[in-house]
Parts: structure tokens; sequence; C-alpha cells
């Protein structure tokens, strides 16, 4: 009995022992595979030519100062990009990645004008509901053929017809674009439904140009894994969830870039992204928060840069209901808020004030608008005037969607409840089920009092405003004819006409408080010193306008 | 019950587990907020644009059927497209699989390596300096947080002192396997030490608890053993103190350690999530993290269900082999 115990205890050791190797060899052969069978060839060459170029990266990257001419770059942002069919996502980082390979007609300077890109020039056909654009010649794709205006048309037309592609998710963002043609050897004709009054600042924004030859060649899952743009960086290898790596195009149109080798990477923990910086592992991370920017400056070879973004953060009010239904009242809880006092001690001095919808720089920012001012004593009066004192309300707010969400929220729920005659509190909520509630169309579903906030890549007043206020606006908790008219009226016009509008529509704005007007939101980013880039205001991180230094 | 009938009847266990595990997770898709569809596009876009998108997902589809159209899936090993990337779930996460694999060997390995001996010196050393810094030591295993351990040994080793990496996989071990294969020695040396200097730092972090663990129960089940009969009759017959400890009370304790390292091999598989995030290590939890963030639902059920399997496969094994060794446990 004790001769056989013996024995299979000694059995069971070096069964276990065995087990345990199997098991490992097991997890190493099965990869190969796996990973064979789930992502077709392409993601298996894809990945190993990664891995092995990852490896000499390494080598490169731990070397130190590089030699001359050796100036690899890597950005890590919050997110992986959803794949890389340019035509195929709605979100920052992925454009982000995009803009390296892929590239639009029109495009736009650091500071946000209009420039050209892949046109040469740009016009209205008067009299008619179209647009043309003079398409640049001799522009090679980086699988070596050449662009076409049948090209530009056909991306156009993919990202607005479903019967040509897919039901893109960027159609409205080319909103009033029907379709295009190439009316001559050089030239594209852009149809609209209307006048619109933004389609430049549509396309210089949105619509990257792919070749048409290439896309349909290829299956929507091919479109997706590779890259063939006109853009100043070809693809060299994509591992899907770990990095998109790129090298410089040699046949690009424009001016060479400096940058050797990039490297997108992700983590979504921004302490993470933070030590990747520290380590020198990664040269731009995206936002750094506020408790963490004196680390990265004081640390010797990193800096922190940051831009004023397209974001705008606010409270909204439902005008439907007490006592937010109150012109008074909403503007009590605007004099209420110390708003200086949250950019400077909640955000770091990473934001600025705002008074009105749309930001300085945009298309109908109006500058005799100021912020309200900290003015308690007011805000007291205005409440009693307004016969809603001693309500209680409570602001319904999403936690780390937005640089320092809720922060901000128990700033300003926490200055209206000093007011004698006002009681505020804070909701905490999960952005989905926030937004959930913002998108079903009834303003019956929606929170009485709420923050959140509205990024526009486009730069224009007009849409913010639209999406933002106007009655059947997407996001909208107000309603004012009055507003909907201005609105109304700028999108049949154009020019300094359709500045005044919406300036005034602004001023309206200001006057009837439908928010509780907060902070333009800074974009924060952790730079090495190796690296010379400044950041810009739509968020574009351009690694073409990178330098050492 | 024959070891053959033992293995059928776990087996069909086994698929009703991961059957329920599906069933729970495709349930918590219902009640959770978040419509995909409004993480997946800004809140400006066309109801009509919004509406083309959902029905393309698939989305719009009656809830038993999106069900039974999952469930079926899975015998074939199709758990369907990812609402973000639109690839295949079953490739995108078998390709992390060794990833996580690695890093929970990697911990055990860290663990049983520290362990062991620390749980025996401890109890040949009873109340003795060693005993009490031993269980000094469990005790901080055992209440650190795996994220603020894994924060502090960055800043420390990695950033302050530039030791470590802070992050990536450069290589996983397949690679260097591949490259053994392909006769690249020399750089399959240098792809091993590459991949062992970025695991260190995640696999102490997601060890050290099981490191504490361990520790207790061999020092618990040694000393169990040093009181019991056959210890002392060895040592009465005059049997070598080292002999009677490490040959004969050692042993014995290894059985119940090694059951709970098995066992914690699942724990480790699933637990490794916030690690992973912390090294941004491009495994199992990664993807799991990212797919809540993005309620990228059909990844976020694939992951889960192969832990499933993973757990269950491991559990078999172990209570498996348990009964083997130990025949007064059956096999029922």
């Amino acid at each position: 009995m004790t001769a056989d115990d013996r024995l299979d205890r000694r059995a069971f050791l070096k069964l276990t022992g065995g087990a345990a190797t199997t098991a490992a060899l097991a997890g190493c052969s099965g990869t190969g595979g796996s990973e064979g069978e789930g992502g077709g060839s392409t993601e298996a060459s894809t990945d190993s030519g990664g891995e092995s170029t990852e490896m000499s990266t390494e080598t490169s990257e731990s070397g130190g100062s590089e030699s001359t001419g050796d100036f690899p770059v890597t950005i890590v942002q919050g997110n992986m990009p959803s794949g890389l069919d340019p035509h195929d996502h709605r979100e920052t980082p992925t454009d982000v990645v995009m803009l390296h390979a892929y590239e639009g007609v029109l495009t736009r300077t650091a500071d946000g004008t209009i420039t050209e890109a892949l046109a040469t020039g740009y016009e209205r056909v008067d009299g008619e509901n179209t647009v043309t654009f003079t398409i640049r010649e001799d522009v090679p794709f980086h699988n070596g053929d050449t662009l076409t205006p049948d090209d530009v048309a056909y991306s156009i037309n993919r990202i607005v017809q479903e019967d040509v592609g897919f039901a893109s998710p960027q159609r409205d963002q080319l909103a009033g674009v029907t379709g295009a043609e190439a009316t001559d050897e050089t030239t594209v004709t852009v149809q609209n439904d209307g006048l619109n009054p933004i389609v430049f600042s549509e396309f210089a924004t949105y619509c990257d140009v792919m070749q048409q030859s290439w896309v349909e060649e290829r299956s929507k899952a091919e479109v997706g894994q590779q890259m063939n743009g006109t853009g100043p960086f070809q693809l060299e290898s994509y591992t899907e969830d770990e990095e998109v790596v790129f090298t410089p195009f040699e046949n690009y149109w424009g001016d060479a870039v400096e940058v050797t080798e990039l490297t997108f990477r992700a983590a979504s923990e921004a302490g993470t992204r933070v030590n990747q910086l520290l380590q020198g592992e990664a040269d731009v991370i995206v936002n750094v928060p506020p408790q963490e920017v004196q680390r990265v400056n004081d640390n010797s070879g990193t800096r922190i840069a940051a831009a004023p973004s397209t974001r705008i953060i606010y409270n909204a009010m439902r005008y439907d209901v007490e006592p937010f239904s109150s012109q008074q009242f909403r503007q009590a809880m605007n004099y209420a808020v110390d708003l200086n006092s949250i950019v400077e001690n909640v955000l770091g001095g990473f934001g600025s004030p705002t008074g009105q919808p749309t930001l300085e720089s945009f298309v109908g920012h109006n500058p005799d608008v100021e912020p309200y001012p900290y003015d308690p004593d007011e805000a007291e009066r205005l409440v009693e005037e307004s016969g809603h004192a001693g309500v209680e309300i409570e602001l319904n707010t999403p936690v780390g969607r937005y640089l320092k969400d809720l922060e901000i929220a128990q700033a300003v729920a926490g200055f209206i409840d000093e007011l004698p005659n006002v009681s505020a509190t804070v909701r905490q909520r999960d952005f989905g089920s926030l937004v959930d509630e913002l998108l079903t169309g009834n303003i019956e579903d929606k929170p009485p009092w709420y923050l959140i906030g509205w990024g526009e890549a486009t730069f224009d007043g007009g849409l913010v405003m639209t999406a933002l206020l106007t009655s059947d606006g997407a996001l909208s908790s107000w309603s004012n004819e009055e507003f909907d008219s201005l609105l109304a009226d700028a999108g049949d016009q154009s020019g300094d006409t359709r500045e005044a509008t919406l300036q005034e529509a602004n001023a309206l704005a200001h006057d009837q408080a439908p928010w509780v007007f907060l902070n333009r939101q800074y974009s924060v980013y952790g730079v090495s010193e190796r690296v010379a880039w400044e950041p810009r205001s739509d968020e574009r991180i351009d690694a073409s306008a990178m330098t050492p230094q | 019950m024959s070891l053959a009938r033992f293995l059928v009847k776990r087996a069909l266990q086994g698929v009703l587990v991961v059957w329920g595990v599906v069933t729970v997770v495709f349930g918590l898709r219902f009640i959770s907020p978040g419509d995909p569809a409004n993480v997946l596009l800004p809140p400006d876009v066309d109801p009509q644009v919004r509406q083309q998108v959902i029905a393309e997902l698939g989305l719009n589809k009656p809830l038993h059927v999106q069900y039974f159209e999952f469930v079926a899936g899975i015998p074939v090993g199709d758990l369907g497209l990812s609402l973000v990337t639109r690839t295949p779930v079953t490739g995108r996460v078998l390709s992390k699989v060794p990833a996580t694999l690695e890093l929970a060997i990697a911990a055990t390995v860290v663990a049983v390596v520290i362990a062991i001996p620390l749980g025996v010196v401890s109890a040949t050393r009873r109340h003795e300096p060693a005993d009490y810094g031993a269980t000094l030591f469990s005790l901080l295993g055992i209440s650190t947080p795996n994220f603020w351990l894994g924060v502090m040994l960055i800043i420390v080793l990695a950033v302050q002192l530039d030791l470590f990496p802070t992050s990536q996989r450069p290589i996983g071990l397949d690679g260097v396997f591949g490259l053994l294969v392909a006769g690249q020695v020399g750089n399959a040396v240098d792809g091993l030490l590459a991949w062992a200097w970025h695991i260190t730092l995640p696999a102490v972090t997601l060890g050290t608890y099981f490191t504490a663990l361990i520790t207790r129960l061999t020092r618990s089940g040694m000393l169990d053993e040093l009181g019991k009969t056959y210890v002392r009759a060895a040592r009465a017959k005059g049997l070598p103190e080292t002999l009677t400890r490490y040959r004969h009370a050692l042993r014995n304790t290894l059985i119940p350690v090694i059951t709970v390292v098995g066992l914690q091999l699942g724990t480790l598989i699933g637990g490794a999530v916030i690690t992973e995030a912390v090294f941004a290590w491009p495994g199992l939890g990664t993807l799991i993290i990212n797919s809540i963030n993005a309620r990228d639902w059909p990844v976020l059920q694939g992951s889960l269900i192969i832990v499933a399997v993973g757990f269950v496969l491991v559990n078999i094994l172990v209570d498996t082999l348990y009964a083997y060794v130990n025949p007064q446990v059956a096999f029922d």
C-alpha cells in the first residue's frame, strides 16, 4: 500500500512536470497555426514581418542617439486604429494614422486655414449647385500608378453613395454632397443638393483619396488591412491591436519628410503612456492628464506641448423643464460659476473660458461676446427674480470621457451650491448610457442638466450650432424660433453675410444662456526633446512636420 | 467509475459551463448601458447613416436570432466579426493567447521559484527571524494591489533606474521558436533575452500575490507533514534530517501545492487583465479592456469564451491527475 502510494506520488509529480511542459509547448506551437487560420495569409505574413521589423527597431532605438539621417519616431495614442480603410471609421486616433498615407483634395495648415493638397484649384460654378476641383498632375500612388480625376470622383462617391462601396459612416461628414464625376482630364465636378456653403470646409477635413482599381481588386477585409495612398508615408507593416509601421514614400509629390520610420502604438492607460515617454519608448504621447504634467516637464528629455483643441465643454439645460425654462435662472447659473478658477485650478491652465457656442478661430465666432463674469450676487438676485429660489438641481456628468470631466462638474456644482438659494449635486454617469438618452430624439428622455463635450474639426460654427442648439439638432435640448431662423438663413448664405448671421446667433445664444458655458478643451501632448513638433488645434499629429532637434 | 467515463462526464460538464458563460455574457450585453452603435459613431451622425451601419453590423436583428447565430458558430470556431475592425474574432482572440499564456506561465515560474524555498525555510525555522521575514513578505504580497505594484516597479526599476522597459512585447516565445526552427540560433538567443527582459516586470507584478499564497501554503503544509508519525519514525530510524525534510516531507507537501498551482494558472489567465493594461502587454487582457471601452461585444464574448475554455481544461486536468494519484479520491 505504502509502496503503491509512493509510486503514485512520484508518477504524479512526473506527470505534472510533463503536463506543464506540454502546455507551454502547445502554447508556442499553437500560435503560428491559429494566426494563420484566423487572419488569412495577409495577417500571418504581416505578423512575422512585423516581428522582425520590431526587433530591428528595438536595436536602433536602444542605441540612443541616432547616427546622421536616422530619425525614427514612435507615436502612442489611447487606441489603435479600427482598421486601415480610410472611409470606414469615425475616430480621431484612426484619422491620425490615416493622414500619413492618404490625402484629400484640400487640407488645412496648422492654424486651420484651408489649402490645396491633391487639388491645385477649387471653385464654385456660378448659378449651379456644383463645385469643381482641378486635380494635381503626376501624383503617384504608393503602388506606382498615377492619380486620376476618376480616382478622386470614385473616392467621393464611395463615401456618399451606398451602392458604390458600402454604408460609409462618413457620409454625413460630406453633408450636402450627392456625387462626383471626372469631367475632363484634370477636373472633378462635385454635385450638391443646394448651395452648400461649407463644402470646401468639409473637403479640407474629410474625404481621403483612394485608387479606384486598387480598391475594386480587393475584398473589404483586405482594404482594411493594407494601404495604397498618395501620402508622404507608405505602410511597412500592420499588426492589428499592436502596431502600424510606416516608412517614407520616396516618390512623394510634396516635400520629403525627415522621419525615417514612423510607428504607431496604443496604451489605454495615461500613466503607461507617460512612462513610455519618460523611458524613451515613445516620442509623442496623447492626452497627458494635468497631474502628470509636472513629471513630464521635470524629466530632462521630455516636454509638454499643448494646443487649444476644437472641443467645447458645456452644461446643457433643458429649456422645457423648471427651473431651466427660465432665462434668468439659466443666466444665474452662468454668473455663479468662476470659470477662470476652474481653468486655472482644475485644468492646470490647459483650457480657456467660453461664453458662446462657437470657439475662437471658427467661422462665426463673435469677438464682441465675452464669457459671463463671476458674480455670485448677481446670480443670487437672478435666481430670486426667476422665482425658483430654494430649488435642488442635479448635474449629470460622464466620467473619464473628457479631460477632468468629473472634476469640472464637481467644481460647477460646488460654485452653484454656494448660492444661498440653490442647492446642486453631481450625478456620475456611464458615458454610453448618457449618450443613449441624448440621442433618442425625444427631449423628455434627456436629463434636465448635463455635461457634455463636442469636437468640430471643420472649424465651422454653423455646424456646431445646428447640431447642438437648433430645435431639431442631433444633440439639442433647446428651442428658440429666432435662433432657428438665423441658422436657416446661414444655410443659404456664404462669405461675410453668413459670418455675420452666425455671429448674431452666437450673441443670441450668449444672452439666452441655454448652457452653462464652460471651457475649450486643450490637447496636451508629451513630446521627446529629440523631436521638434508643434501641436495643432485639429488634433492631427502630422509626422511630416517633425524634424530632429 | 472508469477514467474514460470520468473524462466524458467532465467534458460534458465543461461544455455546459462554457454554454453558461456564453449565455451570461450575451445577457449582460443587453442589460449593459451603451448601445455599441453610439460608441462607434459620434452623436452627430445622420440617423439614416446610423441605421445603415446598425443593419450592416446585424445589431437590428431580434435578440434570440443574434443569440442562436452566435451559439451556432461556436462549435465550428466562428465567433463572429468584431464590430470595430470587422475582422474575424476567432483569429484575433487566438492570436492574443500566447502572450497571455506566456505571462501566466512566467508568473507561475516566478512564484514557484521564490515561494517553495521560502515556505520550506519558513517552516523549518519556525519562529525565527527567517520565518517572520517570510510571513511579512507574504502579508505584503497578498495585500498589495497588482496595478499599484506594477506602476511602482515601472517608476522605480524602469523609469528611474533604467533597468527594464516599461512596456511592449517585441517578440513572443513562438517567434523565438520560429527563429530556432529557421536555424537562426544567434537571433533566437537574442530574441529569448529580449523576451525575458520585457516579461520580467509584468511577470513579477502578476506573480507576487501568487508567490505570497504559495509561500503560506508550503509553510503550513510542511509544518503539517513534519508533525506526522512517518517523519518521527524516519527520524527515530536515524535518517539524516535533510533527507527526512526534503525527500519525504517536502514531497508530500508539494501534492496539494501543485494542485493549487494548476488551478491558479486559470485564475492568472483571467487575472492578467490589469497587469496587461499597465504594461501595454498585447494579450487577452488588453484586448478585453479595449473591447469593453469600444463596446465591441463579439470580441469580448470571444475572449471570455477562450478564458472559460482554458479554465475548464485546466480544472479537468488537475482533477484527473489528482484522482489518479490519490486512490482516496475516486473518479466521481
